[in-house]
Order: structure tokens, then C-alpha cells, then sequence
């Protein structure tokens, strides 16, 4: 018989051989899906909307590290010039700069409260109608009946005015005032006047109206309302940055199409606020027809509703006198909605004499952030009385409201902004550093506005409520003289499109206005709380700010700021370099254009392979009560930029998946080996008939050796084709230690076989030894007496539970490893299956190796067990004796599983040890499970 | 296989003669308890898709204490099935076995464990000791289930006496010839008082002298009340049992 039918005859050790080449086949298939898949993960997600970051030359820190989404600080640094001569570079794509230029502090409307007084179709309305030439008014006879919300009969209401504010984690009220008076039903009043009649309508007899406290006006009774002027609303501020539009449309790609109508402004030299102005008061002065009211009232391309607030603001700057010769249009592109969170609602009560509440009419409100579009709404801050219906739309086009934003020229300010000052904490086990924000001094926000409206003397402080919050941001340089320039809106963004456009595991920070909201998750106690965004503070000067709520461009900037074309403005620039594909094939071009940007004596950053990180953020010292009481606000995250997380993923990934690889296929080539010998030295009886027939000890030794050795030429064909297909160095390390240790393991195990072999000595000391007399000591009598097998299985269950520790120990390092970026995650969520899968495989395969090499004692152990059974015992005793002979051997594996997991985790996962080592004792537990339910 | 069923079928246990046959085996009246009985015994064997092996069938014994029963026959003819189905080892395919007139029908697995040790002491066929263990320690091994090893140590050391062992006791198995390892057997099957000692083939591949002290030894047995049943082909130990049963 041939050595290879010998092999094939023996079915046991057959089987080790498969269950170890398939376990190599399937770990390295495995494996080599683990890193296609780690490289596609990384390269479709490390390169962002730019590849370097060009900052100022002593802008401090280096690549490497995290970089705070506040890429812009006001300060400048850059000039135009340096900007030409990095779009000179070659390689350069795109090179668009950001620069922060000012803030903007503007007064909202004056709310109104309306209830709707209808008193139906009058001759006056006719005369409306014809005036106003509005074609598509309801006809008359469809006019519903006179109605109202308010009685005939003068009734006395409390209203009372309320506005707060929330960052998400505190509320507070800024104000809250009552005024009260009597309101009815309006009457209509027809009457002779000179050349005709007139129609009016007119508050009923002993209507009081309700009046508030200044800067409130009173109430007014129109055509179809009784409006009530409430308390005026905090002053709000927006910043404002510059971009080159045409590089920064470049940048977004399709997602900057909102920048196409600042692209298309007028220079410098059409930028004349005098000039502009008189042209949209000619057209102002031509009137609006129907028509041109349904359309919009496009003038020079742009809407009424964008140029109606800039015609408000210059009137007023020209009756202050604040507009000079040099007063320039700063042509803006502004934020749909403001960030801040500003509720105004209002409170109705029907009251008697006595001020008694007699009914609750209702409670009305509206929220800033909603319903705010800063520098231009397209409609009052109005609201309707509880249960009030809206008439306007009877006169069709007519009906429409155009109010404008501003009612004052705005106020331009650079007194505040630069980026906030982190100190970071420690280092966590996944890389992720706790930082905590730096305070800088009190500021007040939630300010009311010190205004004078024109029919105020003084301003109105009364209502005042303020709140100090620590400002985490430093005063901005201001420019020189500047003559007052005046906003003029020419289009609108979306904050969060912008966000969303510049990526979420690639995430870099386009500088001020993509939003990079704070989540609040650790109360100032520590203790967790359900996250919640937080809103900027009203002063915009806290450490939760609003993104910037326009942006303009250079031009705008040197006009607020009275720079000129030489000085450094520009704050940062962000580089895209003209390498197409992923960044694995660009990163050395992109390497080569940050060393010549350099050159150019700037600060650059390699972004590319960068990945969003979420930080943890302390904030000590935010809230200052009217008390003076100081309160933390606890801990919030936000999106950062962890640099070179790309090749971090990439190393740390393709480690542990190595790791798993080495560990499974060293599991089971390890337990492969044990297998062999015990078999082997199984067939002495067979050694002792070849013995007897003449057969030489080596003669012997090579016929079993020649039959181990198809084995390993079975592996060595696998090996190399696995190999070959891998084309890895590690699978072919790997497979080669896998050979070695099967080959170590027939040359020892043929090495051991010897044809006489002496009978297993008595107990030592004879009769001196203790008397079997119970499951336990006829288990360990049973072990003793065949001590080499039993260490074999020991041997092999110890490497069970080491390679499991192991593995357990590699999948929870993972997380470390690849450390806590948005492409961390990303990667080890994707890659989870796979490296568990791996994992699971080198337990199974060590799993089922192990019970094999158990099973070599069955026939001895089953003869025992039918003798027994003759004895007397029961079935009951027997499973006690096989749990005491695996629980023995458990006991016996259980340090080598520890200590080799916990040596092996000690090199690759030191953090995991204690994980490793009670995997380790689980993957004993589980063996010593199915292998005292499977031998019956 | 039974070459001719119709004269190996056991018929019914309805007499009080003693009777040697092939196929029957009527070895003394039923009216009182006996410590053995196999009624009706058929033992089949379903082969994986090949035809069931029929080993006996409609097989009836009763025996009597202080008896000894031999079953000869040649390899093969089912003597040791009838051994391990009256030991309770193996189940009968049809029929039933009594223990002192309890039918093993109505025991589980531990019932008839607890049985076997406290009636039963069976002999395999070269002993069957655990190899790793003494000779002493393999007799004691029926009294571990109930933790009387202590107790019966003494015990141990009088049966390895008595069948002259008394100074092999640390001695294991493969330090033993096969008569030995058989006379340690026996004493093993004795170390609970056992009322029933089923033997498989004690002398079988044993020289004569050897094998005769072996036939001492079981028909000593005999005479402090215990039944053998015994299953061989030696003819001087068919001789000197009470009862026979030839199978074919």
C-alpha cells in the first residue's frame, strides 16, 4: 500500500489535514475580501471637497493632528498676491479663499399682533381696487359677510408679550409684558367730505386699544385689522464672510450654484451706494403694476424682496446722514433662516374692570428661527388672533404683503470673532482627545435693543433681562476708516445643503458658513443627558455660533473693512490638486503641491485622507446668572477633522486583519500538529507488527513519515495556491509557518513511535496509592495513566483558548486601532462581518481540530465505558466521569489558553488582555460543553 | 445465522424437566421467583438496508439460585447476545428479562444499573479490566457507584485471595496473564454479594490448568447460592454445569 493510500486510510488525520487547508483557504479568502474592502472604504471616503489647507506662515501645529472646523479667524494673513502665485502652482485645481469679515447687527420688525376686523365689501374697497388697477381681486358678489373676532361691544383683553430664548439646554425669558385696553369690531363709516365721499373705518365708541410700554407703539385700526404693535425684538447679529465666488463654485461643484449671483456682481466701481440707490428709487417711483406684483418686481435681475430692505436702508442711512460719497453696495448672498432659537408668542385674556381673567381667549406664537430671514423677509412678523382668518387673499395679487428686513442701516462690527482656544485632555484608548475650551471674558447676550424708533425719545432699557455668557472668542482686528456700507441681498443658501455638500466621513470645514453644530451630551454634573444641538446665543458671541449668515466677496470685505488690494485679508485657502482618482493614487501629487505651496513661505495642511472626528469638548464657566452665580455648561461634541486618518484606518485595519489571518490558520496548524502526534502514536500496535516482522526502527519511522508527508504535500499545494492568488507576503508567511509546524509535527510524532513500547508503569508506590473510588479519581486515574494523549488534548484545547483570546483580543482592538474617526467607524462597521467571520473561523476550525484529536481515545474510552456499564454504573455516573475527565483537561489547557492569549494580546492589544484571557476560559467552557455532550 | 429457525426457536417454559436440546431450554418450574428469566427472548439485529439478522428468537430460561447454566454452542450462535440481554446490557428485540421476577422492562437506565450492581455480576469474555488500574482497583470498581470502595476493600483483597491473586492485587492488567485477568473478573463480579454471575467465556484461550481453576472457582460460586449462567464451548465446564443449552 503507497503512502497515500496509508493517508486516505487514515480518516482522523485526513480530516485534520482538510479542516487545516480549508481553514487556509477560507482565511485567506477572507482576508483578502477584509483588504479589497479596506481600500475601497478608504478610498472613496478620504478625500474631501480639498486636498490642503493653506493657512497663514506662523499659524502654529502641524499635519497629524486634529484640526478644529475654524478655519477662519479674521485675522488675515494671506495676501491677493500669495493667492496668484499658489494658483500658479502646478498642479493646483482649484485655490479658493475665505476670510471672516465682520459682523452684521441689525433690528428685527416690529411684531404686530392682528386681529382681523373684516368688515366685508365697502364702496371703499371698490375704489382700492380701481386704484391699485388689481385684476384678479375676488369679484364682489363672492365677498364674505362683515366678520370678526371681535364683538361689537368693546370687550377689555390683557395681552401679554412674551420672548424666549433657548441654546437648547436653557431657556430664558428675555422679556414678558401685559398692557391692557378695550378692543371691538371696527365700524364703517361713510361720510360727505369735500368732492365725494369717503369710507373709513373707524374703532367702535369706548375702544381704549391696548397700549404698550415704549418702544411698543398702540393699536391701529385699518381696512381689514386691529393691529397691535408688541415689544420689539433683541437685535440680532449675523456674520458675514468673503469668498472668491467663481474659485468657491469651482469648489462645491453643483452645490455652489447659490454663489452664481454674487459671481455676476457689478465691481467696485458699480458698487456706488448713492448710485444704486437712486436707480432703485426711479424704479421705486414708476410704481408696480398688478403684473409686476405677481411676478416679484424684478429690477436689474434681482426681486423686490431682496431689494426692497436695501431701499429701506438707504433712506434711513440718508436721513442720518451716515452715507457718504464712498458708501458702497456689499453685494450678499444670505443663510435661509437664522440658526437662532427666539420664541415670541402672545397671550390673550378677556378681563373684566377689575382686571379679573373672565376667559382665555388663547395664546398665539412664532418662532425667529423659522420664520426670519436675515437682512430680507419676505413678510411681517405678524400674529393673528386666536381663531382670526386671513381676508387678504380677496384682493388676489393685491393682497400680497412685502415688508422689508431692516429697519435701520445695519451695523457693521468687527468687534468680535476669532476662533475659540482649545486645551486638549487626554488621550483616549481609540486616539479621540478630550479638549476643553478656553474662557475669555463676560459678554452680554440675549441684548435688547438700545433704539430709538421714531416716535421714541429714549431708548428702552426696562425690559432688559441680560445674561452673561463667557465669550470663547477674541475681538477681530478692525480694518481702517470705513464710510457705511450698505447690504444688498442678491441671494439665498442653504446652510445645511452646504454641509451636506461638504461630506460626512471626508467632512472638511469650507470656514464659517457650513454649520458646525455643538451637541450637548454631559450635563455640567457629568452626567449623561439625551443630546441636544444647541442653538447660538443671541449675541453671537458665545461659544455655540450661528454660521455665518452671508457671505460676500473680496470687494465687499475691503469696502466694510477699509482694506486695500495689499493687505493680507485672506484668512485661509483651500487647495484642491489636479490629481483625479482616489487618494491612495493622488496623495504623492498632493504631497508634491503643499511642499511648493510651502516654499511659498505658507503654512499647508494635507487634508486629503482626513476624516471627520467628533470631539469632546469641556466647557467650564458658560453661564453667569443675574445673581453672578457661574455654572459649567458640561460637555458637548463637534464635528473636527482628524488629518491622516486615512493611512491610520488603512495601517490599523490591514494589521488586525493580518493578525486574524496569522492567528487563525497558527491556531489551526498548532492544534493540527497535536492531532498528528497523538494519532500517530495511536498506532503503536501497528509499529509492534511491523516490528515482529523484522522491520528496522527506521524503516518504520520513514513508513509512517511517508504517509504524514502526503499530508504536508496536500498543504504545500494549497499554500502555493493560495499564494499565487493572494500575491501577499503574509499568506505565504503564514502558509509556510502553517508547513513547518505540520511537518515539526510529523517528524516528532514519527520520532515518538516506538515498536516495543513499555507498558504504562504502576502507580507510584503501588499499593500506596490512593484507591479509585469515585468519578473524579478513576477520571484522573484514567488521565495519568495515559498522560501522553491526555496532554496532547490539553496541548490542543490550550491553543483552543489561546487562539480565541486571541482573536477576541485583535476584534476588540479594532476600535483602537483604527481610532475614532468618522472613517474609523465607517471601516470597522463594514469590515465587522468580515473580521468576525475570520475570527470565527480560526475558533471553529481550532474548535473542531480539537475535538477530533479527543475522538483518537474513543474506542479506548467507549471499551472502558461498556465495562463499566457491566460494573454497575449509570448513565448518570458515566456523564459525571466525562465531565471530570474534560473539566480536568479544561483545568489542565486553561493556563496555556490564558497565558498564551494573554502573551500574544500583550504584543498586539495590550489593553484587551483581560477580555483576551476570559475568552480564552469561554472558548475552554464551550469545548468542555460539546465534547461532554458528544461522547456517547 | 440459525441455519433452521423451526428447531432453534425456544419454545415456552411449561415444565419441570430438565431437559438438554437445541432449541429449548427448560431448566426448572416457574411458580417461584427466580433470580434469572428470559421469556420469550427474540434478538434481532437491523443491518442498514441489508435483512435483519435474527440471533435468537422465542428464546425462554429460567434459572434457579445455586445453579449453573451453560449455553454452548459455536462462535457465532448467539450465546454472548443472550449473556449482555440476561446482564442487561443490551435490550431484547422481543420479550423480557426478570430479575428476581422484575422485568427489565419497567426500569430505566439507572434502575437497571442500580439492579445490576446489587443482583448481577457479569463477566466479559478476557476479563475486560480497565487498563491504568490495579487488580484490586478493578475489583472494586462495582462499589464505587455507591461509595463503598472503603468498605469493600477487605472484601477485594478475600476474592483476589480466593482466586489466588491475593498477591497481584497492585499488579494492572497488562502485568497479568489472560487466566489472571479472568480470576480478577470473576472476583469483581462477586465484590457485591451478586446473587447471578453471567460469565462469558472464562476459559476460553486458557491452558488447561488454568482453565480448570476457573471451573473451581464458578462452581464454588454455586454452592454459597449463587446462579451462573455461562456461556462457552469448553467441555469440561459443560459438564459440570446443572443445566444446558445447546445453540446453534
Amino acid at each position: 500500500m503507497n503512502p497515500a493510500a496509508r493517508f486516505l486510510r487514515s480518516r482522523s488525520l485526513v480530516v485534520t489535514v482538510v479542516v487545516l487547508v480549508a481553514a487556509m483557504v477560507l482565511s485567506v479568502f477572507i482576508q483578502a475580501r477584509a483588504q479589497i474592502a479596506i481600500n475601497d472604504v478608504v478610498d472613496k471616503n478620504a478625500r474631501g471637497l480639498y486636498d490642503i489647507l493653506v493657512l497663514p506662515e506662523d499659524t502654529g501645529g502641524s499635519g497629524g493632528t486634529l484640526r478644529q472646523p475654524d478655519v477662519v479667524s479674521g485675522t488675515g494673513g494671506i495676501t491677493a498676491a500669495e493667492l496668484q502665485q499658489i494658483r500658479q502652482v502646478s498642479g493646483v485645481a482649484v485655490a479658493a479663499p475665505i476670510s471672516l469679515v465682520s459682523k452684521v447687527v441689525q433690528d428685527a420688525q416690529v411684531p404686530q399682533l392682528k386681529a382681523t376686523d373684516y368688515v366685508g365689501y365697502t364702496p371703499n374697497t371698490q375704489a382700492f381696487i380701481d386704484q391699485q388697477g388689481i385684476s384678479d381681486a375676488v369679484p364682489k358678489d363672492q365677498w364674505p359677510a362683515p366678520d370678526s373676532v371681535l364683538s361689537d361691544t368693546p370687550k377689555r383683553y390683557r395681552i401679554t408679550a412674551k420672548a424666549e430664548t433657548s441654546d437648547g439646554k436653557n431657556t430664558t425669558v428675555l422679556f414678558e409684558n401685559s398692557a391692557q385696553g378695550t378692543l371691538g369690531q371696527g365700524e364703517v363709516v361713510t361720510e360727505k367730505v369735500p368732492g365725494g365721499t369717503s369710507v373709513r373705518t373707524v374703532a367702535p365708541d369706548g375702544e381704549t386699544g391696548i397700549k404698550f410700554p415704549d418702544p411698543a407703539g398702540g393699536t391701529f385700526h385699518g381696512n381689514f385689522d386691529v393691529s397691535i404693535a408688541l415689544p420689539t425684538l433683541p437685535q440680532i447679529s449675523e456674520t458675514v464672510v468673503a469668498v472668491d465666488p467663481v474659485a468657491e463654485q469651482a469648489l462645491l461643484g453643483e452645490a455652489g450654484a447659490f454663489l452664481a449671483p454674487l459671481a455676476k456682481a457689478p465691481g467696485a466701481s458699480g458698487r456706488n451706494a448713492e448710485e444704486v440707490g437712486q436707480r432703485f428709487m426711479d424704479r421705486m417711483s414708476q410704481g408696480f403694476s398688478a403684473e409686476d406684483v405677481k411676478s416679484g418686481i424684478y429690477h436689474e435681475g434681482l426681486p423686490f424682496k431682496f431689494w426692497s430692505p436695501f431701499l429701506f436702508q438707504y433712506q434711513s442711512a440718508k436721513e442720518a446722514g451716515s452715507l457718504t460719497d464712498d458708501s458702497q453696495v456689499i453685494p450678499m448672498v444670505v443663510r435661509s433662516g437664522t440658526e437662532l432659537n427666539l420664541k415670541y408668542s402672545v397671550t390673550i385674556e378677556e378681563i373684566d374692570e377689575a382686571g379679573n381673567t373672565i376667559a382665555e381667549v388663547g395664546t398665539v406664537s412664532r418662532n425667529l428661527g423659522e420664520d426670519y430671514l436675515p437682512f430680507a423677509t419676505s413678510k411681517p412678523f405678524e400674529l393673528r388672533w386666536p381663531g382670526g382668518k386671513d381676508y387678504n387673499y380677496l384682493l388676489g395679487s393685491g393682497g400680497i404683503q412685502v415688508a422689508s428686513g431692516l429697519y435701520q442701516p445695519a451695523l457693521w462690527s468687527t468687534d468680535f470673532v476669532s476662533r475659540p482656544e482649545y486645551s486638549a485632555g487626554e488621550a483616549e484608548a481609540n486616539g479621540a482627545t478630550d479638549q476643553t475650551v478656553i474662557p475669555q471674558g463676560w459678554v452680554q447676550v440675549n441684548k435688547l435693543p438700545e433704539k430709538t424708533l421714531s416716535w421714541q425719545t429714549e431708548p428702552d432699557t426696562t425690559q432688559r433681562e441680560p445674561v452673561s455668557e463667557q465669550s470663547y472668542r477674541q475681538s477681530l482686528q478692525a480694518g481702517g476708516e470705513t464710510s457705511a456700507p450698505l447690504p444688498f441681498v442678491f441671494g439665498t443658501f442653504d446652510a445645511n445643503a452646504v454641509r451636506s455638500a461638504a461630506g460626512d466621513i471626508n467632512y472638511l470645514p469650507l470656514g464659517g458658513y457650513d454649520p458646525t453644530p455643538l451637541t450637548l451630551v454631559e450635563d455640567a454634573q457629568g452626567n449623561d443627558v439625551e443630546p441636544v444641538a444647541l442653538d447660538p446665543g443671541l449675541s453671537g458671541a458665545g461659544l455655540a455660533v450661528q454660521s455665518a449668515g452671508a457671505i460676500t466677496d473680496y470687494t465687499g470685505l475691503a469696502a466694510v473693512r477699509g482694506t486695500s488690494a495689499e493687505d493680507p485679508v485672506i484668512d485661509a485657502i483651500r487647495v484642491r490638486v489636479n490629481a483625479a482618482g482616489s487618494w491612495q493614487s493622488a496623495r504623492e501629487e498632493i504631497a508634491a503641491v503643499a511642499g511648493d505651496i510651502a516654499a511659498l513661505g505658507l503654512h499647508t495642511e494635507v487634508v486629503a485622507g482626513s476624516a471627520r472626528e467628533d470631539v469632546s469638548i469641556t466647557v467650564p464657566e458658560y453661564r453667569k446668572d443675574s445673581l453672578g452665580t457661574v455654572s459649567a455648561l458640561g460637555t458637548v461634541t463637534q464635528s473636527w477633522v482628524r488629518q491622516g486618518s486615512a493611512t491610520g484606518v488603512q495601517n490599523a485595519l490591514s494589521s488586525s486583519s493580518i493578525a486574524l489571518l496569522a492567528l487563525t490558520i497558527g491556531g489551526a496548524a498548532l492544534v493540527t500538529a497535536a492531532s498528528t502526534v497523538t494519532f500517530t502514536r495511536n498506532r503503536r500496535a501497528e509499529a509492534v507488527t511491523l516490528r515482529a516482522m523484522g522491520w528496522t526502527r527506521g524503516r518504520i519511522r520513514s513508513w509512517f513519515l511517508h504517509e504524514l508527508l502526503v499530508g504536508a504535500v496536500a498543504i504545500l499545494a494549497v499554500a502555493a495556491v493560495v499564494v499565487a492568488l493572494s500575491r501577499n507576503w503574509v499568506t505565504a508567511l503564514v502558509s509556510a509557518a502553517a508547513l513547518a509546524i505540520y511537518l515539526a509535527a510529523a517528524f516528532t510524532s514519527a520520532a515518538l513511535l516506538k515498536p516495543h513500547p513499555r507498558p504504562d508503569s504502576a502507580p507510584a508506590g503501588g499499593d500506596g496509592s490512593a484507591l479509585v473510588d469515585n468519578a473524579k479519581t478513576y477520571a484522573a486515574r484514567q488521565l495519568l495513566s495515559n498522560r501522553f494523549n491526555s496532554a496532547a488534548v490539553a496541548v490542543s484545547v490550550g491553543v483552543l483558548g489561546a487562539a480565541a483570546g486571541a482573536l477576541v483580543a485583535v476584534l476588540v482592538d479594532l476600535p483602537r486601532a483604527v481610532g475614532s474617526s468618522a472613517l474609523s467607524v465607517l471601516a470597522v462597521n463594514q469590515l465587522s462581518g468580515l473580521n468576525l467571520a475570520l475570527a470565527l473561523l480560526g475558533v471553529l476550525a481550532s474548535l473542531m481540530l480539537t475535538l477530533i484529536t479527543g475522538r483518537f481515545e474513543l474506542p479506548r474510552k467507549r471499551e472502558q465505558w461498556q465495562i463499566l456499564t457491566a460494573m454497575g454504573w449509570g448513565p448518570g455516573l458515566l456523564l459525571q466521569l466525562r465531565r471530570w475527565e474534560a473539566g480536568i483537561l479544561g483545568v489542565l489547557a486553561l493556563p496555556l489558553a490564558i497565558l498564551g492569549s494573554v502573551a500574544v494580546t500583550l504584543v498586539i492589544a495590550p489593553h484587551a488582555v483581560l477580555r483576551a484571557a476570559l475568552a480564552s476560559v469561554l472558548a475552554v467552557l464551550i469545548w468542555f460543553i460539546v465534547t461532554t455532550r458528544t461522547r456517547k | 445465522m440459525i441455519d433452521d429457525p423451526t428447531t432453534n426457536v425456544a419454545g415456552p417454559v411449561d415444565t419441570d424437566e430438565e431437559v438438554q436440546t437445541r432449541s429449548n431450554t427448560i431448566v426448572r418450574p416457574v411458580e417461584h421467583q427466580m433470580p434469572l428469566e428470559l421469556r420469550d427472548v427474540t434478538i434481532r439485529y437491523e443491518g442498514g438496508g441489508a435483512d435483519p439478522l435474527t440471533i435468537v428468537e422465542h428464546f425462554n430460561l429460567g434459572l434457579e439460585a445455586g445453579t449453573m447454566h451453560c449455553l454452548a454452542g459455536r462462535s457465532g450462535s448467539g450465546k454472548t447476545s443472550i449473556l449482555t440481554v440476561a446482564a442487561g446490557l443490551t435490550l431484547p428485540t422481543a420479550g423480557e428479562v426478570l430479575w428476581e421476577g422484575e422485568s427489565l422492562d419497567e426500569m430505566d437506565d439507572d434502575e437497571i444499573a442500580e439492579r445490576r450492581r446489587a443482583l448481577i455480576g457479569y463477566v466479559d469474555q478476557g476479563g475486560a479490566l480497565i487498563d491504568g488500574m490495579s487488580a484490586l482497583e478493578n475489583v472494586l470498581l462495582p462499589a464505587v457507584p455507591d461509595g463503598q470502595v472503603a468498605e469493600r476493600t477487605e472484601m477485594a483483597k478475600n476474592l483476589l485471595d480466593l482466586v489466588g491473586l491475593g498477591r497481584r492485587m497492585h499488579h494492572r492488567p497488562v502485568q497479568l496473564s489472560g487466566g489472571e485477568r479472568q480470576r480478577v473478573a470473576i472476583a469483581r463480579a462477586l465484590i457485591l454479594g451478586t446473587k447471578v454471575l453471567v460469565v462469558d467465556e472464562p476459559t476460553a484461550s486458557l491452558d488447561r490448568e488454568h482453565a480448570n481453576q476457573i471451573i473451581g472457582i464458578l462452581k464454588d460460586t454455586t454452592r454459597d447460592g449463587i446462579t451462573v449462567l455461562v456461556a462457552t464451548h469448553d467441555q469440561e465446564l459443560i459438564a459440570v454445569a446443572d443445566s444446558r443449552t445447546y445453540m446453534n
